[in-house]
């Protein structure tokens, strides 16, 4: 049974988690939904898994930064990070790819590598500019 | 249950230690010993740490700690609760103590973060983020600080000048802290509208500049705990713990209803104000978790000294220098003091102790102070600890 970090990079892609229940979508995933106290259970042993929903597309920036000392497998002199929300309510961190974010801003969320630690890549959202 | 106060403080530099982790705790822990005037007699060890397994590549440092001094056969536990593994096990202590379970209690904080590299210290203190929805991206806490600070600029107004004020007041205390890590002085011209600011002072997680972080520091800090009715037999006087209050948060910040809401710090310390019997207007001093200097400005509010947004007014008018209506972050705080995390939570204690007993060294001494509050962050606000000391 793979760790939700481990199915990102084989699916190479990122999801949010639906209840089977009553349809309160999370990000990321709880063990137990916060509204009907229905269990998850990712082996699929006792209880169902939660639905998996793919995480991406337009989103608004709440906020951003750029950090300059950088942690392990990030080849790159600077890296920016935002915090975005999603038009059904659900916020997550992600990369950003853009050169000149905005507070407030409308963007692109796509999965894709966002870093290589040693023996494992992770996959999580990178922010882009929306398409013309 | 029995009150309880404190009786020993000891404190080692902050800053790069040549000593293993063990010897460091040893060395803060003899301290409050001889502070309290005791050579043994301890029921109970806890130690606050962080990071021994994964930096230091050691385990089971409690019990490492008490053989090192010789206090077997004393009870001996560690207590990790991120940054805030300090107040947490002084909160032990006090339960241990309040509970009837020990008599005299000594609480050792201390890490030693500079045996590795820098990006590695950073990486390790980034384990308590959420494995896949923020670690994996190589988020930092810093990063956490930065979108935190643009945030908080963005809404109420603060400035970069304002965080640069906090830096040198920062500075200005820790000059007369004989164990604060940073000695230097600051000034405004240096590192804010100098000609040299990008080099002195270059943006480390936009908006915050080098001043604005704490440094990575080695470094520990130890109080004695005994119950009140039994503190006679001891060389100074108690200081009594007043009220303790705690509270967690959502393990992931963007999940947050608003980003810019610390509620664990607020209902920690309306817990310990509630415990205390008293308000914070009662409060003499605080020191404040800022391991970013925006932690000070928007702690500040959440515990009450200032309305939300106007922490920016009370930095202008001075209010929390030294000689000012709530002076914040007397021992230099985690900016200037040094940050080893888990010895931080202590080592505010043992500021406020040092305050409220008159022994804080001239120029930062505060005058007649009554009440302290202690705020220890852990995470990104994710689990806060809230301690009043009170002078008799």
């Amino acid at each position: 049974m793979p760790t939700t970090t481990e199915l990102y990079a084989v699916d190479r892609n990122v999801y949010a988690f639906r209840c089977p229940e009553c349809g309160a979508l999370y990000y990321p995933a709880p063990m137990v939904c916060r509204k009907c106290r229905n269990r998850r259970d990712p082996s699929v042993t006792v209880y169902p898994d939660f639905e998996k929903v793919p995480l991406g597309g337009p989103c608004r920036l709440l906020t951003w930064t750029r950090i300059y000392a950088l942690p392990e497998g990030i080849d790159r002199p600077s890296l920016a990070f935002g915090v975005v929300e999603f038009t059904n309510g659900i916020r997550a961190v992600g990369v950003l790819m853009t050169e000149k974010p905005k507070t407030g801003a409308l963007l692109d969320a796509r999965a894709g590598l966002v870093r290589e630690l040693v023996g494992r890549d992770c996959y999580g959202l990178q922010l882009f500019d929306p398409s013309p | 249950m029995r009150e309880v106060g404190i009786v020993g403080i000891g404190h080692t530099k902050f800053g790069r230690l040549d000593y293993d982790l063990v010897d460091i705790m040893a060395w803060s822990s003899l301290e409050a010993l001889k502070d309290a005037g005791i050579e043994g007699g301890i029921d109970q060890v806890f130690v606050a740490n962080m990071g021994a397994g994964a930096v230091n590549n050691q385990t089971g440092i409690a019990s490492a700690l008490v053989s090192r001094i010789f206090l077997e056969p004393a009870m001996a536990e560690t207590v990790e609760n991120g940054p805030a593994s300090g107040a947490s096990a002084v909160k032990c202590g006090y339960l241990a103590i309040a509970a009837g379970m020990a008599d005299t209690v000594l609480v050792t904080g201390g890490e030693r973060m500079r045996e590795t590299t820098g990006w590695k210290a950073t990486d390790f203190v980034a384990t308590l983020t959420h494995p896949d929805a923020e670690y994996a991206y190589g988020l930092t806490l810093p990063a956490y600080g930065g979108m935190f600070t643009r945030a908080y600029m963005e809404r109420h107004g603060l400035t970069e000048k304002h965080l640069a004020m906090i830096a040198v007041k920062a500075h200005r205390n820790a000059e007369k802290n004989p164990f604060a890590h940073i000695e230097e002085t600051a000034s405004i011209d240096g590192i804010w509208d100098g000609p040299h600011r990008e080099v002195v002072n270059p943006v480390m997680a936009d908006p915050l500049r080098l001043y604005d972080l704490c440094p990575v520091s080695d470094g520990a800090a130890s109080v004695v705990l005994t119950a009140m009715e039994t503190a006679g037999r001891f060389k100074k006087k108690p200081i009594r713990i007043a009220g303790i209050g705690q509270a967690t948060d959502t393990h992931c910040v963007f999940n947050r209803e608003d980003l810019l809401d610390l509620k664990a710090v607020r209902l920690a310390a309306e817990r310990a104000y509630a415990m205390a019997g008293i308000g914070p207007k009662e409060i003499s001093l605080a020191e404040l978790h800022d391991a970013f200097l925006i932690l000070e400005v928007a702690e500040s509010e959440e515990v009450g000294f200032f309305p939300k947004g106007e922490a920016k007014k009370a930095i202008e008018r001075g209010e929390t220098e030294i000689a000012g209506r709530i002076p914040i972050n007397t021992s230099g705080g985690l900016k200037a003091k040094g940050h080893p995390v888990g010895a931080t939570g202590v080592s505010q204690i043992h500021e406020i102790v040092k305050q409220l007993r008159g022994e804080a060294e001239e120029g930062r001494r505060v005058k007649n102070p009554r009440y302290g509050l202690a705020v220890n962050f852990g995470g990104f606000g994710n689990n806060v600890v809230a301690t009043i000391l009170a002078k008799e």
